[in-house]
């Protein structure tokens, strides 16, 4: 209507003028400006004083521990550095982050179970007492109040309305499961079944835990099958139910679960592997539940290759169940120790070599290929480049000789003259833009390092890391890449878990990092790339796990500590 | 009968129970079954009551136990239906199984809808994910409530009026007086009509303004629906404006996603009534190449000033997870000039992406073309996104619009002229009847090209279109 309104007035007033108004407008071209440098890239520039200088055949490194990009715990030591210099306001925010939840309309949980009258007295003198029941229920789940009181608040319910409702039911679910009342859960899930046709996730998930907690816990299996009508259930339920199994010596059905979860395409939890390793160690001699102690060993076994081929990394918690497993073998005198690698991938315990960090040549081949169809032209070419930039790009480095090096733009002169002076051959990749003169190109730079360097300088409109990536693994296997961009975005256009993985791998044997910040005028150092694979790898007489000490690693880092597990006969 | 019977008793033993106690609890008789898993312990529970306790712990599973029991009868007559239908057809188990979960989640206080359909019903048991099933009922819910709301509100409404009717009968002593004015009462299909003329004359002879649909493949059902409603508010912003723009719909494919949601959201009649150019051709084949300037955020080129001569594309396109530079690959494919709003030039940036919704697009190019001022254009940036203008950009801004030329200006508009009758024909698809006639249409003279003497006359079976935008 207001619409209307207006329109109405501004035909009365404006049919003359407008004709007149016209007249300002004329024609005009378009004025195009380069984008502007350096906005895009996010920097993960490391300082540590600590750290000790080595020379390297090649490259001057520093070594990976603990500076390096992929190291664990470093991006979040970097967040919490900038947090602190950031400082304020996130301590505010934090604060504003504790108070929200569920309203408890100023409720104390009670001291001791009430008789019905007390509960009513307190009821009435609520503002809100429709919603008394409920709120009190979470006042004392949060505040861990005894059972009782919830007992004696149901019972009140009970006689003042006739019946409960489900969610104050779920309530005390909640509050039984979390106090470990397993039996009183027990007990009262024939009155819920009985009661209500059938159960909600939340509380077939309670229950499951309730169940598996105690020696009826085949009863959870039923209700695993329920939530499967609906949807496939979660790791957490199932990881819940193989630990009941285990705990209660059912090794065939503790198995057959996890392999339920496994065909269901989902990442089992670390509490699954951890109850299945202890449930191992646990069981003595012959009597594993039905099944023989070699086939569990085997199918344990099995889980660490998935470990392997999955990129898992086991938790402190689960690396112990692992160490005592393996020290509870009989026939075998495995020896576990808490240990770290040498920057030149020895094992400090044991002395051995770890695996090396190169691909084989078909991975190679096979990363390439997928780097090319995946990252570089996608779903569409013209996201990330065109086809003319692309075949003139493939054309330019088939002319060229194979690379040492491929320099991200982004970098600096001192970083070309630093490899050129150790006689690498140079790749310098960058955008059109740094050829116009500007504050942060300079003219003379620029011609320097097109004299000591390959260059190759992509639209302003397209992407140069892609191009990176492509001539760096064009170049062979030898050629490594200088950039601080962690390729997370390219990563992810890899399709298959497999494919990633390699990636990382190339990128965290092939990618070289300016070591702290850049001096003019002096020689400039890279993170050390570690000649060694971070995986789950054994040979023969031992096993070299790397595990989480902490909780701060960040899925593109990998763990520095590792359990190493030899068998001395 | 049996229910009833069972709470009084329950109750009645209840009152004995505490009028015979003491209030006080001996410290030692509170249960914690904690880490002990026993079955003896559960017997404890149960005898608890018979020690001569103060409060009847259980009380409230005798209560439900007994409520099950009366139930039971009807209930297990539902059972059977349900099982009946579970065995016939293994898609129907999952159909029911996802409705009881539903109502269960509902008895849980979910955010459920009260009523689902079977559509509904099968397009949740599709969603893989809880999460992405609790959504959808989140939706459903919000969506429901709103429906809601406004049905109180009308009946509200409607009583409100038949009361108001029943208090004042209509009778001739009550009517309220004829209200004597000097002004013609302008009405509401006058507008309508007016608004109607000028955008067909902006078909015939104003700047051309494409929106490109060729993005259906890249959004989800909900940000498809939300482009339609943007569609249609930009439709009627443009319909209403001074000199509105000739919308161009090009990549509308015929039953596509995008066809389908205008025509339901249009109606049929209205949308055939539409005064806007819809084509399933590609824009580049409408247009000269030249004359086309892709808008879109992700291009490395600022819009200076609005050129009246271009062609500009909007790409029809909500993406609510932002997936940059899927426009500017589409002009980079096709070869096209492109270009971003000068936002960071005038616009003290703060927060959020660069690209507009469709309405804000619309609104800004529309205020572009009537006063050639990017500071009044900007203004429907969403202020959230930014902290106000720069104090030098209403000069700079004046600045840019005073550098041109008047003889600037006659080009472009005979050229317009020249061109309007040859270009947009490849496009039309909408009937119209163009009477060379000497009476020139009423609605055309405020554009005003009264010496070619060309008018439109609407049909009497045409009516005005119908504004629906909101």
């Amino acid at each position: 209507m207001g619409s209307r309104l207006i329109c109405k007035a501004r035909l009365c007033l404006t049919v003359l003028s407008h004709h007149f108004r016209q007249g300002n407008m004329c024609a005009r071209t378009m004025c195009t400006k380069g984008l502007t440098p350096g906005g895009r890239k996010s920097g993960h520039r490391q300082t540590n004083p600590t750290v000790r200088q080595t020379d390297s055949s090649t490259v001057r490194q520093m070594p990976s521990f603990p500076g390096s990009v992929f190291a664990a715990g470093n991006a979040k030591r970097t967040a919490d550095k900038l947090k602190r210099q950031a400082a304020s306001p996130s301590l505010e925010e934090e604060e504003g982050g504790q108070r929200r939840g569920f309203t408890t309309d100023g409720l104390v949980a009670p001291e001791r179970p009430l008789p019905p009258a007390e509960w009513k007295k307190l009821k009435e003198a609520q503002c809100h007492p429709e919603r008394f029941e409920r709120s009190m229920m979470m006042v004392l789940f949060k505040s861990g109040a005894q059972l009782d009181i919830a007992k004696s608040l149901l019972s009140f319910v009970a006689v003042d309305t006739g019946t409960l409702s489900y969610q104050l039911l779920l309530q005390y679910l909640m509050l039984c499961v979390r106090g470990g009342h397993n039996n009183e859960v027990l007990d009262f899930y024939p009155v819920m079944r009985g009661a209500f046709p059938t159960l909600d996730t939340g509380a077939s998930t309670l229950f499951i835990k309730a169940f598996s907690r105690t020696p009826s816990w085949r009863e959870a299996l039923p209700i695993l099958r329920d939530l499967k009508k609906v949807f496939s259930p979660s790791p957490r339920n199932y990881a819940d139910i193989i630990s009941g199994a285990l705990q209660h010596g059912d090794h065939t059905e503790a198995w057959q679960l996890y392999h339920d979860v496994m065909e269901a395409g989902k990442t089992p939890l670390q509490d699954t592997w951890q109850a299945l390793f202890e449930g191992g160690a646990k069981s003595d001699g012959g009597e594993a539940g039905s099944m023989s102690r070699a086939d569990y060993g085997d199918r344990l076994l099995g889980v660490l290759g998935y470990m392997r081929d999955n990129q898992v990394y086991p938790q402190q918690s689960l690396a112990d169940a692992i160490k005592t497993w393996f020290q509870s073998l009989p026939g075998h005198t495995w020896r576990g120790d808490w240990t770290t690698v040498t920057p030149k991938g020895v094992c400090k315990d044991c002395g051995s070599e770890l695996e090396s960090i190169q691909l084989t040549p078909e991975e190679y081949q096979h990363l390439k290929d997928r780097v090319m169809a995946d990252i570089i032209q996608g779903k569409d070419v013209f996201k990330k480049t065109t086809p003319e930039e692309l075949e003139s790009f493939k054309a330019f480095v088939k002319r060229k000789p194979l690379f040492d090096v491929v320099v991200d733009g982004l970098n600096l002169l001192a970083v070309v003259c630093e490899l050129e002076r150790l006689g690498q051959t140079i790749l310098v990749l960058g955008r059109k833009h740094m050829l116009t003169p500007s504050r942060s190109w300079d003219r003379h730079n620029m011609g320097l390092i097109q004299k000591k360097a390959h260059c190759f300088f992509t639209d302003n409109t397209s992407e140069d890391d892609p191009f990176l990536l492509y001539a760096a693994l064009h170049s062979g296997n030898h050629c490594r890449f200088v950039s601080r961009d962690l390729m997370r975005d390219h990563k992810a256009c890899l399709p298959d878990a497999l494919t990633r993985r390699l990636f990382f791998k190339w990128q965290r044997g092939h990618q070289l990092v300016v070591y702290g910040t850049v001096v003019m005028g002096q020689r400039v150092h890279f993170q050390m790339i570690p000649p060694y694979d971070t995986i789950v790898q054994s040979s023969g007489g031992s096993w070299h796990i790397p595990y989480d000490d902490s909780v701060d690693r960040s899925s593109y880092e990998v763990p520095q500590s590792w359990l190493c597990l030899t068998n001395q006969r | 009968m049996m229910r009833l019977f069972s709470r009084r008793v329950s109750v009645a033993l209840w009152r004995r129970v505490s009028v015979s106690g003491t209030q006080t609890f001996p410290p030692g008789h509170i249960l914690s079954p904690r880490g002990v898993s026993s079955g003896c312990l559960l017997r404890t529970d149960k005898t608890q009551p018979d020690h001569g306790d103060k409060i009847d712990l259980d009380l409230w599973k005798s209560v439900m136990r007994s409520n099950t029991a009366a139930d039971e009868s009807p209930e297990d007559d539902g059972e059977e239906v349900t099982k009946g239908d579970s065995t016939g057809a293994p898609d129907g188990c999952v159909l029911v199984a996802t409705r009881e979960l539903v109502s269960m989640w509902r008895q849980a206080g979910k955010m459920v809808p009260d009523q689902i359909t079977d559509q509904e019903v099968q397009t949740l048991a599709g969603l893989e994910t809880k999460s992405s099933k609790k959504k959808f009922l989140k939706y459903l819910s919000i969506r429901e409530s709103h429906k809601k709301r406004d049905k109180e509100k009308r009946e509200k409404k409607r009583s409100e009026r038949e009361q108001s009717f029943a208090d004042n009968p209509k009778t001739d002593e009550n009517r309220p007086a004829w209200k004597n004015s000097f002004l013609v009462q302008y009405r509401d299909h006058w507008l309508d009509r007016l608004l109607g003329w000028r955008s067909a004359q902006a078909m015939r002879f104003g700047q051309p303004l494409v929106f490109d649909m060729s993005y259906e493949a890249h959004m989800t059902p909900y940000e498809l629906a939300n482009s339609v409603t943007q569609m249609m508010e930009v439709e009627g912003c443009n319909r209403r404006a001074l000199d509105p723009f000739h919308l161009h719909y090009c990549n509308l494919q015929p039953g596509g996603g995008y066809h389908q949601g205008l025509v339901k959201r249009y109606g049929a009649d209205a949308w055939d009534r539409l005064l806007v150019t819809e084509t399933p051709q590609r824009h580049v084949d409408v247009f000269p190449r030249e004359r086309l300037v892709y808008l879109t955020a992700d291009s490395p080129n600022v819009l200076r000033a609005f050129d009246p001569s271009k062609v500009y594309v909007v790409g029809t396109f909500v993406d609510r997870s932002i997936q940059s530079g899927v426009s500017f690959a589409n002009a980079k494919r096709l070869q096209l000039a492109t270009a971003r709003l000068p936002l960071d030039h005038f616009l003290r940036w703060e927060t959020g992406a660069k690209n507009m919704t469709l309405d804000q697009m619309i609104r800004i190019l529309l205020t572009m073309k009537d006063t050639n001022s990017w500071e009044k254009a900007l203004a429907f940036v969403p202020s959230r996104k930014h902290d106000g203008f720069y104090p030098g950009a209403a000069q700079r801004d004046r600045g840019g619009a005073a550098g041109r030329g008047r003889g600037d200006r006659d080009s472009w508009r005979d050229q317009g002229d020249r061109q309007g009758p040859a270009r947009g024909n490849p496009g039309f698809t909408k009937s119209f009847r163009f009477t060379e006639s000497g009476g020139a249409g009423r609605g055309g003279q405020d554009r005003g090209e009264p010496s070619r003497g060309v008018g439109l006359s609407w049909g009497r079976e045409n009516k005005p279109p119908v504004a629906r935008t909101h």
